[in-house]
């Protein structure tokens, strides 16, 4: 005869805990997906030996200052709440929180000064594989690491991979805004294209028709560290070319195929695009699209939430009139080139920087805004904006309701570290800093010379990796 | 009451110490080194130590964030100097420097003239004028990114609305018109300069040498040019000598509007060394910088060489 209790959830959850050793995060997850109520949730976690919510104060008495500096946020209502977060933290916790939200083109400059200098933000957010660069003056977070990604299975491989130095954490993968193309589907429809192009060569095709239009596509390829190499990287690779080998070491960038492809891209943005987009960072392409100047463009999924707020009448940050629909934007994956389709794909992270002099509050803090509780509100907060670098994360309806985002998610499926086909490493790190890959393709394009281009990238690449 | 005599072991001793320390103070060579001395030592903390230490940075490879790092010679010079973004910097900073500065000198002599008249609001006018100099550079820059915005600049709606364009303006986003935008606020900015002073020269040509040359039948460019130039003959080398260094030397306002791009064809020292630091390159970013010290040293040699003279 089968017990009847059994078949309560909360016996059933203790059971599951205690079979699968859940830690307490996990037990909380659960509790969440099955829909539990606090004071059941209370039951489990006693039931199993964990602590329950409410009891955990802090051990330590903390105090003193911490300064955040972190990249602004194209999901404005985000960064309100990110600032919600730390203030509830700092209150709590008797620690003036204050944050630092910077243009993504001087994150990089500004870690580097600190670095250098031995003085600024105690907790900094890291860009993919820029760990690789500070992580000598950044604080061992291999415990915090485990914690975190313990509580949600482990971190997918290529937030793993583009975070931690050679296995080793110093910061802890948060996820990354992925790309996609952003269209306006009636601009497309208008100009012969129901469905979106899938190679790069049918899009320029289709450009060409929306630029007589006065839509063209835009992209940025100024030095930031979003749009650019997103759109870099990937014609890169569609074409047969790599940064270097799987050796990591011999330059593979020089094809022929790479030079014609580039040659074909040359033509198409005359044709296609907007072209003052060398000079575009990673907000312009936003702007141009929502005040209905180009009709595609590369980009997070920040315009369509723009869009839908201003169409809901919500406050938006724009100091300009959001004028396009979002019903019209949808999104679709990178073409694909004769090499194949691919994306960049890394994961952002935060650290504690060594020269902190409240190393335990950042700790305290990561460790807080880390947990499930916090950071799945925040990742609700970002609609998506942000994909998960935790594979439990995934299953959260911002990621599934909306068929018109599921291009953002599928990108972990076409994904490329920098530097592939070697490893994320420092060199990789390194070339991505000094927008090599970026630089080549608004070269090509600056002066019309493909091969010049690509013979420049050879150069500062052979320097970069032989180093 | 009676005076007690004070010990008369010490007093010799202190007060031949002071009268000796009085009779330095009337070495003139003893007090013009006292006098330096805060400077020297201000000088010596905050340049020298630092232009030491660049020297010492520009001949390693360290990298940001390493701890390790060897003594290379002149290698990153070497690097430096084959560096086709290097290059291309050097030129900006030449054309940078020698386009803007004739424009700011004749812009700005015009306008001294103007000014040195009287007239209604002519005092109001030249405090006004002193606008573009005294906001800081950073803030005046963001409104020159605005009116050369790719999307929303004002000139390119504008033109889209009468008609005159179909698409924007490329102003940042093409190596010519970004440089000739650069140039263009950089001109805007660095006018009153030449102006306030040349004006303060203008003021200081006696008004009877005018009178006189009026008297004996002189056209207004012969006073010009026989009167009014002679006297601020030196304020121009002097302005115009400032005005190449500092352009020379300038940071913010290419940072803020075009941070070198398009792909790096609008770099000057500055903003190249910045972004060689950011990507982490700091030997190489201090190569940048110093490469700039020799161009700066022989200006300032001739700028030292006329205010000498002129003394």
């Amino acid at each position: 005869m089968v017990d009847e209790r059994m078949t309560n959830p909360v016996q059933d959850l203790i059971a599951e805990a205690t079979r699968l050793r859940y830690s307490r995060r996990t037990v909380i997850r659960r509790a969440a997906a099955l829909g539990l109520s606090a004071p059941a949730l209370g039951l489990v976690l006693s039931g199993t030996g964990r602590q329950p919510v409410a009891a955990k104060a802090p051990s330590v008495q903390l105090g003193g200052e911490l300064n955040i500096l972190a990249g602004s946020y194209f999901v404005p209502e985000a960064q309100t709440f990110f600032d919600q977060q730390t203030k509830e933290w700092g209150d709590q916790n008797n620690v003036t929180v204050s944050t630092d939200y910077v243009n993504w083109p001087d994150i990089q400059p500004k870690v580097a000064s600190a670095v250098e200098s031995g003085a600024g933000p105690d907790i900094v957010e890291l860009r993919d594989t820029w760990t690789y660069l500070y992580y000598e003056q950044m604080v061992d977070l291999n415990d915090l690491a485990a914690s975190v990604g313990g509580a949600g299975g482990n971190f997918y491989g290529w937030a793993e991979n583009t975070v931690a130095v050679d296995g080793q954490y110093y910061s802890i993968p948060v996820g990354t805004s992925s790309a996609a193309f952003a269209y306006r589907q009636s601009y497309f429809e208008q100009a012969g294209a129901t469905e979106f192009p899938k190679t790069w060569e049918e899009l320029f095709a289709v450009g060409k028709e929306l630029k007589a239009m006065g839509k063209p596509i835009g992209q940025a390829l100024g030095h930031s560290t979003g749009d650019p190499p997103n759109f870099a990287y990937s014609y890169m690779w569609a074409h047969g070319a790599m940064e270097v080998e799987e050796d990591g070491k011999t330059i593979a960038i020089n094809k022929p195929e790479f030079v014609s492809a580039l040659e074909t891209l040359i033509t198409g943005w005359k044709d296609a695009f907007d072209e003052t987009g060398l000079s575009w960072d990673d907000s312009a392409n936003n702007r141009a699209f929502l005040s209905d100047q180009i009709s595609a463009t590369i980009n997070g999924s920040s315009i369509y939430i723009a869009a839908q707020n201003a169409a809901a009448g919500a406050e938006t940050d724009t100091d300009y009139e959001v004028v396009v629909d979002p019903a019209d934007i949808n999104h679709a994956g990178f073409p694909e080139g004769p090499a194949g389709r691919f994306n960049v794909l890394g994961s952002w992270s935060y650290g504690i920087m060594k020269y902190s002099e409240n190393q335990e509050a950042a700790r305290a803090f990561l460790e807080w805004w880390l947990a499930p509780e916090q950071f799945e509100p925040w990742l609700e907060a970002q609609k998506g904006y942000i994909i998960p670098a935790l594979p439990a994360y995934a299953e959260n309806p911002i990621f599934t309701t909306d068929p018109k985002l599921a291009p953002y998610l599928d990108v972990v499926n076409y994904g490329r570290n920098k530097g592939y086909a070697g490893p994320a490493n420092q060199k990789a790190a390194r070339a991505s800093s000094e927008y090599i890959i970026t630089d080549l393709i608004a070269k090509a394009i600056q002066n019309n010379d493909a091969q010049g281009a690509v013979d420049e990238a050879v150069r500062l690449l052979e320097r970069v990796y032989g180093r | 009451m009676a005076v007690q005599p004070l010990p008369r072991t010490s007093v010799p001793d202190r007060s031949r110490a002071s009268s000796r320390f009085g009779a330095l103070l009337e070495r003139e060579w003893f007090l013009a080194y006292l006098f330096l001395l805060p400077g020297g030592l201000i000088l010596l903390l905050f340049m020298a130590y630092p232009f030491g230490l660049g020297i010492w940075l520009s001949m390693t490879d360290k990298l940001v964030g390493f701890s390790d790092y060897s003594f290379i010679r002149l290698e990153n010079y070497r690097w430096i100097y084959g560096d086709s973004i290097f290059r291309q910097t050097v030129v900006n900073t030449f054309i940078y420097g020698f386009v803007t500065v004739p424009f700011k000198l004749f812009l700005g002599l015009g306008l001294a003239l103007l000014l040195n008249e009287t007239f209604r609001f002519s005092r109001l006018l030249r405090a006004g004028l002193l606008l573009p100099w005294i906001v800081p550079t950073a803030l005046s820059s963001l409104a020159w990114l605005m009116l050369f915005d790719a999307v929303f600049s004002p000139f390119s709606l504008l033109g889209r609305q009468w008609g005159l364009l179909d698409s924007n303006i490329n102003f940042l986003g093409d190596a010519f018109s970004a440089r000739a935008s650069l140039c263009l606020a950089n001109i805007w900015r660095g006018i009153p300069f030449f102006a306030v002073s040349i004006l303060a020269g203008l003021q200081a040509v006696p008004s009877e040498l005018h009178e006189a040359a009026a008297l004996d039948g002189a056209s207004p460019w012969q006073r010009f040019q026989s009167v009014t130039l002679p006297v601020i003959r030196n304020i121009l080398l002097i302005t115009t000598l400032f005005s190449i260094i500092w352009t020379f030397a300038d940071f913010q306002l290419v940072y803020v509007l075009t941070k070198g791009g398009p792909v790096n064809l609008t770099h000057v020292f500055g903003t190249y060394s910045y972004q060689k630091m950011g990507a982490g390159y700091i030997g190489e970013a201090a190569t940048v910088s110093l490469y700039m010290f020799p161009i700066l040293a022989v200006l300032a040699a001739i700028l030292l060489r006329y205010v000498r003279r002129e003394d």
